[in-house]
Formats: C-alpha cells, sequence, structure tokens
C-alpha cells in the first residue's frame, strides 16, 4: 500500500511538471508579450526594455527556472498588464469562482442525477427519450449562446435579473445555469449509463427476488453503487468550472478566475497564464490522487493489481 | 423555446419594453454615472509615466489626471496646467508660465517641481525621443519652468503635450513618498475625478475632486465596469445598468438607433486605414505603375463599406493623415469608379485583370478587407485575404516582411510631420521604400521654425503622397458607443479626434422633473 501511494504521488508530480512545462512553453509559442505592452510602431529599445523588465530577455531554460522556483514558493510572479502578483489576483477572483461552481455544480447534480435515474429506470420510454434530448442540447449548445440567450430573455426583455457582474443572488442564476447545464447533461449521460449497469447486476436481480420495493431496490441498493463514478467525475469537475468557466465568465462578466485566464490569452500575459492553468492543473492532480488512494483503499484489488 | 432565435430577432423583441426602464435607472445613486468599458482596464494607465502614444490610456488619463496642454473642445492644444507658454527666437526654449494654486487631490499645490519630476520621470513610448532632444528643465521660479533643447525642435509640443504623457503633472512629494508601485495602486493627479478604487478587471471607481481648477464636476462619482461581450454591455445599457457603453459595432449599434431612450455616440478618431503598395518600387511588380495603384482607390465602395459596417458614421478620406492633425491638407474626396478603374488597368496593360497575391490585415479589421477583396476582384484585380492576428500583423509590417497589399491603420497621436515619419519618409518604421523628392521636403520641415512655412512644405509633402498614390485610403474610422437615458452631456465627440468621454468635467445627467 505504501508503495503504491508512493507511487501515485510520484506520478503526479511528473505529471505537474510536465503541464508546466507544457504551458510555459505553449504561451511562448503565441508571440512577444512586449509587442502588445507597447504602441504599434515602438522603437525596438521600447520593446527591448520591456522584455528585461520582465525577464524576458533571459534563456527559455533560466526563466523556466525561476517560474518553477518561484511557484515552489509560492510565489506565482506579477502580472504583466495588472502589475500585481498573480497570486493576489488569483484569490481575489477565487471566491466569485466558487460561489458559482458550487451553485452551478449544485444545480447540474440536481437536474442531472434524477434525470439520469429516471431515464434508466424509464429506458426507451418517454422519460429516457427526453433526456436524451435534453442531455444533446446541454452538450450541443454552446455556452456563450445559452447566456447569450439568458441575457436577453431574463434580463433585457422580462427584466429579472441583471445582464452581468457580481454582487448578489440574483446575479449568480443565469451564470450558474449557463455553466451547470453542460455538466448537468454530463451528469444526467454518466448516471443513466451507470445505473443502467448496476441495475442490471446480480445482486439488484437478487433484491427484487427478495419482493423488495422497487423504491428501495432503486434508491438503496443500485443508485449508491451506480453514484460512485458520478460523484468522481463531479469531483473533477468542480475543478473545471472553478479554474476554466472562461466563456460563461466573460458572456457574463463575472470576476472569477476563467476570465482572469481569458485576460491572461488576450494580453499574452504569461505570468497569469501560467499561475491559473498550473494551479488549476494541481487541483485536478490532487483530486486525482486523492480518488486513486481512497479507491485503493476501499478495495484491495486495485493495490494488489498495482 | 425559442425556435428561430438569433441576437437580432431576441433583441428586436426586447427592444420595445426595455426603456420604460426610467423607474430601474432612479434606482442608480444620484449624480453617478457607470461606464461600461470594451477594454480590461490597466494600473499601468494611471499613471502617465508609463503612458504609450496610443489613445486607450487617455481614457482614464482625462479623469484623474491633467496636463500642461491639451486636447480640449474646439482647442488642439488648449493651455492647461500652463497658462501661457513662449518659444525663444531661436527656438531654443520653451517657457511655461503655471497656473497658480492648481492642487492635487491630496491638496498639496502643484509647482514647478512637479512639472520636471512628471517630464524626468516618463519613460513611455516617446521617451527617447524627448530625452534626446532636451538638453535641460529648469525651474525659474515656483510657476515658471523652461524647457532647453539641443537645437530647434518645431515638434516639441506635439511631443510633450499631445503625443506623450510627459506633459501629464503628478506630484513629486507623494510619488516620493509612496513609491512607484504604491502610485499605481492610489494614484493621486490633478484631474478632475480623484482615485477611489480599484479591482483589476472588473471596476474603477472615481469621485469628483471638488477643488480641480476648472471647474467642480457636477456627477459626483464615476465608475468604469469592465465588460467584455459586446452583447452584454448592450444589454446592462439597455436594463440601465450602466450609463454608457463603449464600442458598440455593427448590428448592435443599428439596434441602440431602435431602442427608444437610447442614443447611439460616434466619435471619429485619429485612425484613418488604407491600403499600402509594398512593392511600389520594384519595377518588376505591377503595382510599380502608379495607374494600378490608381485603379485600386477607385476601385473600392467606401460608402458601401461605410454604411454596411460603421452605419456611415465613418469618415471616407483620400489621405493617410488624420484631419484632425495640424499641418493636415485636405485631398480631393475618394470616388468610386470602377470604369475607370478598369479603363486605368488596361491603359498598364492588365485588361484581362490578373492576380496580385496577398492581401495582408489585422485580423481584428477583416471586415473591411473582405469588401475590399470584392470591389477589387469587381475591376479584375484578384487577391487572397491573409488576416493576422494584430501583434502579429504589426510585428511583421514592421518587419517589412509583407508582399503585395497590406491593410494598414494607425491611432498613433502626432501631427502631419510625425505621420509622415512613420509611415512615408525613407527609414519609417512602416516604410518599405522612399521617394527623394518627399524625403528632401520632410528634411525641410523638420528643421523650419516659420510655421507658415513649415504648413506650406507639409502640405506639399501630403500632396505628393496623394499624387504618388502611395496609400489607397479608406477611411477614418468612426468608433462607436450608446448613451442611456439619464445622461444629458456624454463627453463623447466634444475633443475632435477623441473617441472617449471628455472633458469628463463637462459630464452632466439630466435633470428629473
Amino acid at each position: 500500500m505504501k508503495q503504491y501511494i508512493v507511487r501515485r504521488i510520484g506520478y503526479s508530480f511528473l505529471s505537474l511538471f510536465l503541464l508546466s512545462l507544457t504551458i510555459f512553453l505553449f504561451v511562448r509559442l503565441t508571440g512577444d508579450p512586449a509587442s502588445l505592452l507597447v504602441e504599434p510602431g515602438a522603437s525596438e529599445a521600447d520593446m527591448q526594455a520591456i522584455r528585461v523588465q520582465f525577464g524576458l530577455d533571459q534563456p527559455l531554460w533560466v526563466q523556466y527556472w525561476h517560474f518553477i522556483a518561484s511557484f515552489v514558493s509560492g510565489d506565482l510572479g506579477q502580472s504583466f498588464y495588472y502589475r500585481t502578483p498573480v497570486l493576489d489576483l488569483y484569490f481575489q477572483r477565487l471566491p466569485n469562482s466558487l460561489i458559482l461552481a458550487a451553485t452551478a455544480m449544485t444545480f447540474s447534480l440536481l437536474i442531472g442525477i434524477p434525470s439520469g435515474i429516471l431515464a434508466a429506470v424509464r429506458v426507451g420510454k418517454f422519460w429516457d427519450n427526453a433526456g436524451k434530448v435534453f442531455a444533446l442540447m446541454g452538450l450541443s449548445l454552446p455556452s456563450f449562446w445559452v447566456g447569450l440567450v439568458l441575457i436577453l430573455f431574463f434580463s433585457v426583455y422580462l427584466g429579472w435579473l441583471p445582464s452581468s457582474g457580481s454582487g448578489t443572488i440574483w446575479h449568480l442564476l443565469m451564470p450558474a445555469f449557463a455553466l451547470g447545464w453542460y455538466f448537468a447533461a454530463a451528469h444526467m449521460r454518466l448516471t443513466r449509463s451507470s445505473m443502467l449497469e448496476v441495475l442490471g447486476s446480480e445482486y439488484v436481480k437478487l433484491a427484487r427476488l427478495k419482493g423488495l420495493p422497487e423504491a428501495m431496490v432503486i434508491g438503496k441498493h443500485a443508485f449508491k453503487n451506480a453514484l460512485i463514478p458520478v460523484i468522481t467525475l463531479a469531483g473533477i469537475n468542480l475543478v473545471v468550472m472553478i479554474n476554466v468557466a472562461v466563456v460563461v465568465e466573460t458572456v457574463f462578466a463575472w470576476p472569477g478566475i476563467g476570465r482572469l485566464l481569458y485576460e491572461g490569452i488576450t494580453f499574452r500575459d504569461f505570468p497569469i497564464v501560467q499561475g491559473v492553468v498550473v494551479i488549476g492543473g494541481a487541483m485536478i492532480v490532487m483530486v486525482n490522487l486523492f480518488v486513486d488512494i481512497l479507491y485503493a483503499l476501499i478495495d484491495p484489488r486495485i493495490r494488489l493489481e498495482s | 423555446m425559442f425556435p428561430h432565435t438569433t441576437r437580432r430577432g431576441v433583441l428586436g423583441l426586447a427592444a420595445a419594453s426595455v426603456l420604460g426602464s426610467e423607474a430601474r435607472s432612479a434606482a442608480a445613486a444620484d449624480s453617478h454615472i457607470t461606464i461600461a468599458s470594451h477594454v480590461s482596464l490597466a494600473p499601468t494607465w494611471f499613471d502617465p509615466a508609463e503612458t504609450a502614444g496610443i489613445i486607450t490610456p487617455f481614457l482614464l488619463m482625462y479623469a484623474m489626471h491633467d496636463a500642461i496642454a491639451k486636447a480640449m473642445p474646439g482647442n488642439q492644444m488648449a493651455p492647461c496646467l500652463a497658462e501661457s507658454w513662449t518659444t525663444t527666437p531661436d527656438g531654443l526654449a520653451y517657457d511655461f508660465v503655471l497656473r497658480p494654486d492648481v492642487k492635487f487631490h491630496n491638496g498639496e499645490t502643484m509647482t514647478a517641481d512637479d512639472v520636471k519630476f512628471s517630464f524626468e520621470r516618463y519613460r513611455g513610448a516617446s521617451h527617447d525621443v524627448m530625452k534626446e532632444r532636451v538638453a535641460a528643465v529648469e525651474i525659474t521660479d515656483k510657476l515658471r519652468v523652461r524647457f532647453r533643447l539641443k537645437a530647434p525642435w518645431p515638434d516639441f509640443m506635439t511631443f510633450y503635450a499631445a503625443a506623450s504623457g510627459a506633459g501629464w503633472i503628478v506630484p513629486k512629494k507623494y510619488v516620493e513618498q509612496v513609491g512607484e508601485d504604491a502610485f499605481k495602486k492610489a494614484p493621486v493627479g490633478a484631474g478632475p475625478y480623484k482615485f477611489v478604487s480599484f479591482t483589476p478587471g472588473v471596476e474603477l471607481v472615481l469621485e469628483a475632486f471638488e477643488g480641480y481648477w476648472r471647474k467642480a464636476p457636477s456627477v459626483k462619482r464615476l465608475s468604469f465596469r469592465v465588460i467584455p461581450d459586446e452583447s452584454t454591455r448592450l444589454a446592462a445599457l439597455q436594463r440601465g445598468e450602466v450609463d454608457m457603453a463603449l464600442s458598440i459595432r455593427g448590428e448592435l449599434a443599428d439596434e441602440v438607433t431602435r431602442t427608444p431612450g437610447l442614443s447611439l455616440k460616434p466619435t471619429v478618431g485619429s485612425a484613418p486605414y488604407w491600403i499600402y503598395f509594398p512593392e511600389q518600387w520594384d519595377p518588376k511588380s505591377p503595382w510599380h505603375d502608379v495607374r494600378v495603384r490608381q485603379a485600386v482607390n477607385l476601385a473600392i465602395d467606401r460608402e458601401t463599406m461605410n454604411e454596411a459596417l460603421t452605419l456611415g458614421h465613418s469618415h471616407l478620406t483620400g489621405s493617410v493623415f488624420p484631419e484632425n492633425f495640424d499641418f493636415y491638407w485636405q485631398p480631393p474626396a475618394p470616388v468610386h469608379d470602377p470604369a475607370r478603374a478598369m479603363q486605368l488597368l488596361k491603359e498598364a496593360g492588365l485588361g484581362g485583370g490578373f492576380d496580385a497575391g496577398d492581401y495582408h490585415c489585422d485580423s481584428a479589421y477583416s471586415n473591411m478587407a473582405e469588401v475590399a477583396l470584392n470591389n477589387l476582384r469587381e475591376v479584375g484585380i484578384r487577391v487572397q485575404l491573409r488576416p493576422l492576428e494584430r501583434a502579429a500583423f504589426f510585428k511583421a509590417y514592421a518587419e517589412r516582411k509583407l508582399k503585395n497589399l497590406i491593410q494598414g491603420a494607425s491611432g498613433a497621436f502626432g501631427n502631419a510631420a510625425t505621420r509622415a515619419e512613420a509611415f512615408v519618409v525613407k527609414g519609417g518604421t512602416y516604410v518599405y521604400g522612399n521617394y527623394p523628392d518627399i524625403d528632401t521636403l520632410f528634411a525641410q520641415q523638420a528643421r523650419e521654425m516659420d510655421r507658415a512655412k513649415r504648413t506650406d512644405l507639409l502640405h506639399r509633402l501630403q500632396q505628393a503622397v496623394h499624387e504618388k498614390t502611395i496609400y489607397a485610403p479608406i477611411w477614418q474610422l468612426s468608433f462607436i458607443s450608446a448613451v442611456g437615458p439619464r445622461v444629458e452631456q456624454s463627453g463623447l465627440g466634444l475633443i475632435k479626434g477623441f473617441v472617449y468621454p471628455a472633458p469628463y468635467e463637462e459630464l452632466t445627467l439630466k435633470t428629473r422633473t
């Protein structure tokens, strides 16, 4: 078991190292940020002064070393555009992203799980077909379009909700719906397939043979077992919602981390892009590590196989 | 629910019901204007020392700071913190008399010390050229300061007071006391509004400065809210959440005109757009023949382009020099004559048309390029569109890597001479070739201190640019903003060539009945 955990932690560090290297190199492929920080036609001397100021004149490996050394010591560098430490910007935006992600996740689970169970229990019938349409729309309609339609209908036409910004629960509703709908569809699909698999298992058949009421068979025996992969996916999706709700946050001018990432990309603000991506990656790696260890604790076959 | 929903359709549905929203607007605090900004505000824009020679930072500079002289309604170089200035007969010194009793937001009084300090601290885009040419800044007394030049420089005021942040004054004592970084976090200036709070990427809040020397602003609080998406900005304006929305284009601008209570405020900035012929100096190129370049000029249907893309608000122009620039020469109005264009091509031996290669442009303006491409095809000039991301485009343009046709633009401040220096004469940043007669005119005007003679030289220079068809100018782009029903004076369009609301002390709200 100890060896298994050590190995998983090793893989996690390797993943983070590769992620940091990839994002470090990829943002630099987008071009020279100095060209966006001066006006068109600025002299080469002006551009060079900007490069020196932000350490972009250093060899790549030196820049990477500074990035990693700072990251390990809890410093993500200073934003080129906002001239503020990236960590400060990140923590300024984090509460907004947490609130949005938590609301969107609650919405997605409240819609996705019951509709997934209903579709599995009534497979091939109306509710199943309705669920499939719901999932198809949720997964295929672009969130910016959903967001704009919500704004136009609920904000401009009906005048019920504020169009953008943050601060009250009313500001939260539309972005949470726009963000949560996609994930609700994903959760619905997974719940449905997981429930179908469990409902066909021997122990569920046995429960029915024993004459247990259908509600107890579904609610107690099937649902609990079908829920495990859904919760795992929801955990990872929550991290994704927190860190990369770029489109929804931009459309609704929601001041979260997704919009910070959008701003970082727009202004070629390398420290912001690197910081947000690496923190997001670290969160996903940690969730995965936690789940892997938990699985191994629960299921001895996993640690023995490994 | 929305079987055929389109953005336009839903907006249309919404329009009728929206602007009985006076009641909602009234919920907004009295004497408070919120401006929805299209760009994320940068703290470097709070500090005149770091201002690049582009227009965007001046959105905030006009609010928080003030300058020795700046563009104001009816005067492109209006005395502000300086009451007056004079030039010595030899052109080697400029003497400024400062306005007495001008207060900074922290209560300090502005003196010549602050003027000297602000100039020496300046490190923005024109830093090199100014430091190269200014020998010294001397404080004559508390309210008098002299700038000594190394050689006569007729464009000194253009650079000092218009094209840079060097003439925008910050309090020396405060900056030295708090340091450079802290100054950007809590800037203090001498402008009509003082800093209250800034949340990066979200909002900037300012408060009226009652001690502003020109007059106390009537609107007591000013907020800039960043709303990156254009449709959301318009929705916020329609709901009365904001009072002005900057940059509303195309069909959304059209929607503003159909929404009761909202008004469209198009402002033409100092940004002409053009088609450049980088191969005109190559005798083997078809662009070497002036008739082929003239054919391009005649082929572009500017009026249709203007109606389609900017609702007819852009100014069609025959010049790459902005019409609000000092020393501007008015060329003949551009003409759309495809028949004449085809005739010119025939005379040039290209009667059947020709494959003209690539048409390069900044991808943000590829909508203009698509119209131009169709116009060129109609007369037989076949080109392929090559849009590039903005930074990459300007980099390639400046490094002279682009061929065939380039759709360029510039919004840089300055005057006709500074524009010629960058785009026409030998060695200019965006110049792919040169004409000796034009270079000679440019050199002569650079030494000429007599304004009338200099004007004549620069007019001749611009006329030569026009006659040689170095460029096929398209238009001076209109920047379209929208204003809500509470605002009486938005400030938009008050200063010629300035596309943002200014001067802010002129902003007023309608009085409620």
